[in-house]
């Protein structure tokens, strides 16, 4: 088939351009300058789509962003699902095929719907799939569910962006009014942003033969794009479409193809100092039976793939309106030399001016269509008179048009509000919510004068017809052609009593979808207002979101894929951890740090075994670096820490430091960590590495808000120091021979202490703190020095068997000892003192955060979840880390949970910790760990397994 | 790369942060320090020492990394009142510069600033976020320079390239 319906010439297309494509595995022919659905009017293909629920045979409907029936998925290189035809641009080598239909449209297995179609009307599966349980259905409904798939792969080439800009002022839309606001703004030297989402500007000039004081108005159009083109204040984009209008004049617009080998998809993040919302308008759809047949098809657009393509949808033409604008639609074709068999108003009376334009022609007034012939392609319309006189009329097109919705999504977006105009039948404009403004067909002004002085075109008048109502209709008479929501449908949410215009959206799904109801809600609106016998303003229109068009992931995220999908953090050790073999995920923050260092053929358990040895007999080391480090000066820091901590820290002398807790306001742990006094007026706090950020501004929202007059000042230094940590019986030994300026001894740098010196030839800062219960040395340095000290510790550290440890040996250690961790035994439920560590909560302090809170909650008389060490039965017997514990393992409420259960080398067997409720009195009983297949007994003890009086930590 | 821009990862600077009363910062630092910046958000330099007005009472000093010793002598973190706070945090930032004729354009994708010579002046300096980290933000010549923290360093990095890909 070779373009059969292509003119000869016209249209704004390059005919020396010739394009292959294929559609569904056949091969066309298109041009330069043509979309997929121009290019398939082009070839005579009729029935391009299936409709969602029925399976109806459907063709191209409008010839933009609210085309409801052609979707298609774009295979190869393009790869993306649900793009309506109307708005892909047709390139060399496009494939396409239809969605919803196997193995294609022209013939459907899924087809048999439209036998069953009585008995799946607008909510079946709501009332359907009660019984026996909606779970039993669900699984093939989802299935069954959808339209195309989303591709497999990403893009083979090119990637999208993301960007930001700034501008006096957004215009959205390019046709008459928006160039002229852009030309205005811009000789005005304003910072001008000028979005449209077509492929050349001039909005609705493209499609229309109109003029402007006597000339073509596409020249007046050319030349204000020369102009605009001209300015340095004005950004002027095509292909673009603004998608959505948020709080404080922040709008999203999406660009297509920018730089076809380039970037796929920008989206722009623009903030404006004013909108001006010059969208246009949408031709509605009449509502008639079988007004679905391919070959029905917007009037607007018949004339848009006339003019602006060269093609014409078929060879003789019903109109059939309520409005002025059909009749310019008749003049174009009769001039191109389409034969109009007959134009059906529904008016009673049309206007002469209208008439005037189409002399010659068959203008039947009050006269409705009530029914389409011809299931894959128009054949018939019938005409029924007013006086109920019906007659067959052949044709191959049925173009309509049931009046003009001025677009204001984006108006609507903005939360600025909507009022029905009974003499436009349509809902305009009414009050700003932020700083926008519509003009043009936006606005409801819908003639080229009333835009542009010496514009000229015909005025636009229109009597609604919100739906064709005939005694004895038959066929279904759709609303939403998209959604298969038909005029019975909305009757029938209305008998349900879902009269709420909402509703209705919901129990139907009319208005939702890839086209959000362009030409259809307002005939859902009007349907419902008639039948429930209310004005159509009352009735009101669902809420506009964005997106105002479908818009793609890759769009939305940007940048953000592949490594920089997450944010990632790096020491300068996570090159070594790599280069050496480490398993390396996010430990907090962002941070990637190792896992674990596993030898050849090793797995997780052995490697971790291996490294945890090392720590407990001999030696290891682990890059602390991430821990959150601040550094605290002023006068008040002591009142502030005694504040802040549960327990005293102003009594600290210089040199000297203590672990504390932080406490929310309703008493329960926040973070634990160390504060060290560097001097008299100088401190040093360190936090868990998760929660470092929101320590900080825990305590910079603290003293900004409930203690303006301190005199605390804050610094994040958590990247100036770096941190190699030397743990094990065998850490002094590393540290003597790194060689250090300073007295290792126990008696001279006791435990909770710190010292600076230099340690292997670097200024360092030693601090004995241990995390894993072992004598420990955190060595801290610059990070510009951090590389070369863990090379040296290493180094010095070999002759005694020294062993780089990951996280998941340090959770090990830790359990052992029973020391906490967040978001494991801190689970936002527990209190110091159910985890046992009511020492530290002061007795002396006046005062501190959390502690109203946690005395009212421990005078209560409710038992608490309190932490316990659990050891299996079956000391080979590993239990999942948050299963529950119940009384005896019945399946009953559980009376704790599992926090964290590892292989203990010291102890050869598994160890664990839980909340138990009053586990603090049942030391030495039996709980129960109650999993899905199994219940697995454990001893309740002290949750410490590993130098219960921390003699070897203090070493 | 498809963005006419040169992009540099920096070495270190001599960096510290200031806190205080301006007049508390200066008598104790002297004229170490350049002409405090005359306004919120702007910079102010002499004899290679910059100095950030970057929040209410609340500067960074910047030098050359070869400045830092001498720089850390004369400012003396460790040995200043109580009422300011001096803290060496060269280490702490990593600062990249982004020039050439489409530095705005890599801006743009990086940064929610408004970077329009009205908006964003020569002298203008200021946190902001970019690549949705906290970044301090600044022009220099033929370009801007940014610093995050120093951790993100290879994200930026990484950012960066995808965006000029």
């Amino acid at each position: 088939m070779t373009q059969s319906n292509r003119h000869a010439s016209g249209g704004r297309i390059d005919r020396g351009q010739p394009l292959r494509f294929a559609f569904n595995g056949k091969s066309y022919e298109g041009f330069e300058g043509d979309t997929l659905a121009s290019a398939l009017v082009a070839n005579g293909v009729r029935v391009t789509a299936r409709s969602f629920k029925y399976h109806r045979p459907r063709g191209i409907v409008g010839h933009g962003p609210e085309e409801p029936a052609t979707l298609v998925e774009l295979e190869g290189e393009d790869a993306s699902g649900n793009r309506p035809a109307t708005t892909i641009p047709l390139r060399e080598g496009l494939r396409a095929r239809s969605v919803n239909c196997w193995p294609s449209p022209e013939f459907d297995l899924g087809g048999v719907n439209q036998l069953l179609g009585r008995f799946i009307p607008a909510g079946f599966y709501y009332k359907t799939f009660k019984w026996p349980n909606w779970h039993l259905f669900e699984p093939s409904i989802r299935k069954a569910a959808g339209l195309a798939a989303a591709p497999n792969n990403p893009p083979s080439s090119g990637h999208f962006e993301a960007r930001h800009a700034h501008t006096d002022v957004l215009i959205a839309g390019a046709g008459p009014a928006g160039l002229q606001a852009a030309l205005e703004a811009g000789r005005a030297g304003k910072r001008v942003f000028l979005a449209d989402e077509g492929t050349e500007a001039g909005g609705s000039l493209l499609n229309r033969n109109l003029t402007i004081n006597g000339q073509p108005a596409m020249g007046w159009v050319d030349d204000a794009v020369q102009e605009l083109r001209e300015m340095t204040n004005v950004t002027h984009l095509q292909k673009a479409t603004v998608w959505a209008y948020r709080e404080h004049n922040l709008l999203i617009v999406n660009e297509r193809n920018p730089e076809q080998d380039r970037i796929i998809e920008r989206s722009w993040r623009v903030r404006a100092g004013e909108v001006i919302i010059a969208t246009g308008a949408t031709e509605r759809a009449m509502v008639f039976s079988n007004n679905d047949r391919p070959g029905v098809m917007l009037a607007s657009s018949v004339q848009a793939y006339v003019n602006r393509w060269g093609v014409t949808p078929g060879k003789r033409l019903v109109l059939f309106t309520n409005n002025n604008s059909v009749y310019a639609v008749a003049s174009d074709l009769v001039a191109t030399g389409i034969r109009v068999e007959a134009i059906l108003d529904s008016r009673a009376t049309v206007p002469q001016a209208t008439l005037d334009m189409v002399p010659g022609l068959s203008v039947h007034a009050s006269t409705v269509v009530g029914d389409v012939r011809g299931r894959k392609g128009v054949k018939a319309a019938k005409a029924v008179s007013a006086t109920g006189v019906e007659s067959w009329i052949e044709c191959d097109v049925l173009a309509h048009s049931g009046g003009w919705n001025p677009t204001v999504h984006l108006w609507s977006q903005s939360r600025s509000s909507l009022q029905f105009d009974e003499r436009l039948a349509a809902f305009l404009p009414d009050q700003a919510a932020q700083n926008c403004t519509a003009i043009g067909a936006a606005a409801g002004h819908l003639a080229l004068d009333q835009i542009i002085e010496g514009g000229e075109d015909l005025a636009y008048e229109i009597e609604p017809l919100w739906r064709v109502d005939l005694p004895d209709q038959r066929g279904k008479a759709f609303l939403d052609i998209q959604n298969d929501v038909s005029v019975s449908d909305v009757h029938l949410a209305l008998r349900e009593g879902y009269d709420n215009v909402e509703h209705v959206k919901r129990y139907t799904t009319g208005g939702m979808g890839i086209d959000q109801g362009k030409t259809g809600n307002i005939n859902i609106i009007g349907t419902v207002a008639m039948q429930k016998g209310v004005p159509l303003q009352e009735v009101g229109t669902t809420t506009f979101r964005s997106p105002y068009t479908p818009v793609s992931f890759g769009a939305i995220g940007g940048l953000r894929e592949g490594s920089v999908l997450f944010p990632y953090r790096h020491t300068p050790v996570t090159q070594w951890n790599e280069d050496n073999g480490a398993v390396m995920y996010e430990a907090g923050a962002r941070w990637r740090r190792p896992g674990y260092f596993p030898d050849q053929g090793e797995g997780l358990q052995e490697a971790v075994n291996r490294e945890c040895r090392a720590v407990r007999e001999g030696v290891g080391v682990y890059d602390g670096s991430p821990l959150g480090t601040f550094e605290l000066k002023g006068r008040d820091v002591p009142q502030f820490l005694d504040f802040v901590y549960s327990n005293v820290m102003s009594s600290l002398t210089p040199g000297n430091g203590r672990y504390g807790l932080m406490l929310s306001d309703d008493g329960l742990i926040l973070d634990d960590g160390v504060v060290f006094r560097l001097d008299d007026h100088r401190w040093l706090v360190s936090t868990s590495t998760g929660h470092a950020d929101a320590m900080n501004q825990h305590m910079e929202k603290l003293l900004q808000t409930e203690f303006p007059d301190w005199q605390v000042m804050i610094t994040t230094v958590t990247s100036q120091w770096n941190n190699a940590t030397i743990c094990g019986p065998r850490a002094r030994d590393v540290m003597q021979a790194l060689g250090t300026d300073i007295d290792l001894s126990p008696e001279a740098f006791p435990f909770m202490s710190f010292r600076d010196g230099t340690v292997a030839g670097f200024p360092a800062r030693v601090v004995r703190v241990s995390f894993t219960g072992e004598l420990s040395f955190e060595v801290n340095v610059a990070p510009r020095h951090m590389a070369a000290l863990w090379d040296k510790v290493l180094e010095a550290g070999e002759p005694f068997g020294i062993l780089p440890v990951g996280s998941e040996s340090s959770h090990v250690l830790r359990v052992e000892k029973g020391f906490l961790s967040l978001g494991h035994e801190v689970d936002g439920t527990a209190d110091a003192y159910d985890l046992g560590m009511g020492w530290v909560m002061s007795k002396k302090k006046t005062d501190y955060l959390g502690k109203r809170s946690i005395l009212l909650r421990r005078e209560g008389a409710s038992t608490r979840r309190e932490l316990v060490g659990i050891l299996p039965d079956d000391p080979n017997k590993q239990v999942p880390e948050g299963a529950p514990l119940t009384p005896g393992g019945r399946k009953e409420a559980t009376e704790g949970l599992v926090t964290a259960c590892v292989w203990s080398v010291v102890n050869d067997r598994w160890v664990g910790l839980a909340l138990l409720q009053g586990g603090h009195g049942r030391h030495g009983e039996t709980a129960h760990v109650r999993l899905k297949d199994e219940v697995i007994p454990v001893k309740i003890t002290k949750p410490v397994f590993h130098d219960p009086d921390g003699n070897l930590l203090r070493s | 790369m498809s963005y006419d821009v040169e992009i540099v990862r920096q070495g270190l600077n001599a960096l510290f942060d200031l806190k205080g009363k301006p007049a508390a910062i200066q008598s104790w630092a002297g004229d170490v320090l350049p002409t405090w910046p005359e306004r919120p958000n702007s910079r102010s330099g002499q004899d290679a020492v910059e100095l950030y007005h970057i929040g209410r009472n609340h500067w960074i000093a910047r030098a050359a990394l070869d400045q830092e010793v001498k720089l850390g002598e004369h400012l003396r973190p460790t040995d200043c009142p109580a009422d300011i706070s001096i803290v060496q945090v060269s280490d702490t930032l990593t600062f990249f510069r982004v020039t050439g004729p489409h530095a705005d354009e890599v801006m743009s994708i990086a940064c929610p600033l408004d970077f329009h010579e009205t908006e964003f002046s020569e002298d203008a300096v200021t946190y902001s976020e970019l690549f949705s980290l906290k970044a301090l933000v600044m022009r220099c010549k033929g370009g801007f320079e940014f610093a995050v923290e120093q951790s993100f360093g290879d994200m930026v990095e990484d950012y960066l390239s995808r965006a000029t890909a």
